[in-house]
This record gives structure tokens, sequence and C-alpha cells, in this order.
């Protein structure tokens, strides 16, 4: 029998939308619970150098959410990030939440469930996972000191990180199905680097080996000719998707998946809001999801105020 | 003893590590990072230096964050 827990505030996810989510209720004294499924912090956890949010020239990713954290946990949140949400219903009042081990019942929902990494869409993805096959470059780059790495995608984080794995490879490709959609500036310093080799207009069509990955199979799109390719492992960085499964069936979606909701983060259902890269909007920044957290959060105590009169 | 094969920044190794205390049981870091001797160890159990390698034994392991699958690791102790 799972224990009924009522809260003010369920914040799904967190990263920098829903820890700033957490840590404005928090300060407004609500009682207040931030759930994740997965790595506190999102996809800035892995993130080696922040050089765009104010007032840190650098700064890493798992320095910049512990220290949020810490700021929202003082205010009174508390962050869950083993007890797994199974289903949610949003559109009862109130509204609940039934994770692993608890059924909570919520007063407001904030989904800040931000982007998965997209999987390597090949059948032999799952066999190869974790054995060669990799989508954390700080977690499991270490493992390649010397060795022959390929990343996969064209877009800032593959080529951040490539950048960052050559410190461990001895050779590192680039692999990517069209051309570069990263950053000027990062594209310079992965062309400087004599380990590495650029492949664009390449696509990734198969994987090869026995327990783990030995080589790729390769397109040239160009020439139209197929090669293969002896790595030692590849990372997977083709973009992201968002985070809306539990979600979908009662939350309109955008094409692209994400949740649909105004500039003052309110969702159709009254009560739900939606913070960050989950909601669709145009500009997705580690800035906007701090913005995104903050205005839900006082636009859901604002709800609260008047739910409670 | 419980043994968690692990490196510092490694984001899922922290969520292990704080499972484990959030659920009272005592391990011991091994970092293969700053430990050759734990990397070698890492390596003998899982064939790979992928982490979190989270043993009791040294034979049977868990790879990566999986409460179902550490829960049933430690209740086998």
């Amino acid at each position: 029998m799972k224990e009924h827990v009522h809260k003010d505030v369920v914040i799904i996810g967190a990263g920098m939308a829903g820890l700033t989510a957490a840590l404005y209720c928090g300060r407004m004294n609500l009682d207040t619970l931030v759930l994740e499924n997965a790595i506190i912090g999102g996809q800035i956890a892995n993130a080696v150098a922040i050089e765009n949010y104010p007032g840190f020239v650098s700064v890493n990713g798992r320095d910049l959410i512990a220290t949020l954290q810490t700021q929202a946990e003082n205010f009174g949140a508390v962050v869950d990030e083993f007890d797994e949400i199974e289903r949610v219903t949003l559109k009862s009042t109130p509204k609940i939440i039934e994770t692993q081990e608890k059924i909570y019942a919520a007063d407001v929902v904030i989904i800040a469930s931000g982007m998965n990494r997209r999987k390597l869409p090949l059948p032999e993805e799952k066999k190869f996972a974790g054995r060669g096959v990799h989508y954390c470059e700080l977690c499991d780059g270490h493992a390649y000191d010397g060795k022959i790495i390929a990343v996969i995608g064209g877009g800032n984080a593959a080529v951040d990180a490539a950048n960052f794995l050559t410190k461990y490879a001895k050779h590192l490709y680039l692999i990517h199905r069209s051309e570069f959609r990263a950053d000027e500036i990062s594209q310079q310093r992965l062309r400087a680097n004599d380990k590495v080799t650029i492949m664009l207009q390449t696509e990734i069509k198969a994987l090869r080996g026995d327990k783990r990955l030995e080589s790729i199979e390769i397109l040239d799109k160009i020439s139209g000719v197929t090669k293969t390719l002896a790595v030692d492992g590849i990372f997977v960085n083709i973009g992201v998707e968002p985070n809306t499964q539990l979600f979908k069936d009662e939350l309109t979606l955008s094409a692209s998946g994400r949740i649909v909701a105004g500039e003052d983060c309110r969702t159709e259902i009254a009560g739900v809001f939606a913070a960050g890269d989950v909601r669709e909007k145009e500009i997705r920044q580690l800035t906007t999801a701090a913005s995104d957290g903050t205005t839900a959060a006082l636009l859901a105590e604002k709800y609260l105020s008047k739910l409670n009169q | 003893m419980v043994k968690v094969y692990s490196f510092e920044s490694c984001p899922w190794c922290t969520k292990v590590k704080n499972y484990l205390k959030a659920r009272g049981v005592e391990f011991e870091v091994r970092d293969i990072e700053l430990s050759e001797e734990a990397a070698k160890e890492c390596l003998k159990i899982s064939g790979d230096l992928t982490v979190p390698v989270t043993t009791i034994d040294g034979v049977n392991y868990v790879l990566g964050f999986d409460k179902r699958k550490i829960d049933e690791l430690l209740a086998a102790q």
C-alpha cells in the first residue's frame, strides 16, 4: 500500500527550470517537492564549462546545479531523485502524481522535465549501449584513454563533446550526416586538433562487434561509398527529445513533442505549469530555463492564493 | 562490504552513492581515475571501465543506476 502525501507544489524535473522554481516556491513557504527520474541538473549535469550563464566567467554544470539545489533546499524544498514517477493525473483536483513508493496529491504541478538525448536509431543500439555506444562523455570518456573514438552529431553539444574527448582519444572521428550546426568557435577548436578527422555528409549505418562495439559502417553521402571504420567507442550526440511521455494524454503537445504553454508557463490545465526546455518556445537557453522556473513559481503562488481563498 | 567503482565527476556515480547513503548502506568508493588498482579491479569485474559498477562479492554487479537491481544486490548479501 503506497503512502498518500499532500504537497502544495510538486515540480517534475530537477534541472535549471525545476530547481529555480523550487527555490522560489521554497522562499514563498510553499510545501514543495521536486521529483527527478534521472540526473539532478538534467542536460547541464554533463556540461564541463558553461560560459554563457550571467555572473560566471566559466562554471561547470555540476557545481552550478549543486549550488542551486542547496539554495532550494535551504528554503525548505525537498528533492527526491530516487522515487521514480509512474503516472500522473493532471486534470483532477488535486493533481495526482504516483511514484514507485508514494501517491502525491498536489495543488500545483510544475513540469520541468526537460529533454533527453536522442538514441541512435539503429537496431544494434541496445546490444552495444554501455558497451561501446555512449551518451555521456563526462561519465564514460575516461574509458577510452588512448583509444579510437567517434562522435556522432554536428551541433554544439556534439562538437563540445568531441573537443572534450580529444583529451582521451588517440584519434577521434566526428561524423555528421549533414553540415556543421555548431558555433564557429567550437568548430575552429576541433579543426585545429590534429587528432581529429571530421567527416561531414556521412551517415552511420550499422554497428558491428561481438560482445562490444568494434567497428561502424558509414556511408559517404556524396560518393555513395560505404566503408567500415574500426572504433573502440562512439558517443552519440544527435539531438534531444522532450521528456513528455507522462503527460501526452492530458496536455496538448506541439509538433516537436513539447508542452504547449505561453510565456507565463500556464498550460491549458489550471494549476499546471510547464517550464524550461519542455515548453514549446523559440529560445531554449539556461537563462530562459531559469526565467521560466521563476515565472512558473510566482504564478503558482498566485494560483494557490486564489485556490485557498 | 559494498564497493562502488566510480569517479568523482561522474553524475550517475554520484546518484548511486547518494542512493546508498539515503538507504544507510555503508560502502567503499573505488575511484578508477585515482587508483590504477581500482581500474584493474573494475575491468576484472565487468570487463569494462564504464561506471558506476556496484558490487559486493566482486562477481555479481550492477552497471549504472538501477534502483531495483541495486536493491536486489543488497538483499542478496
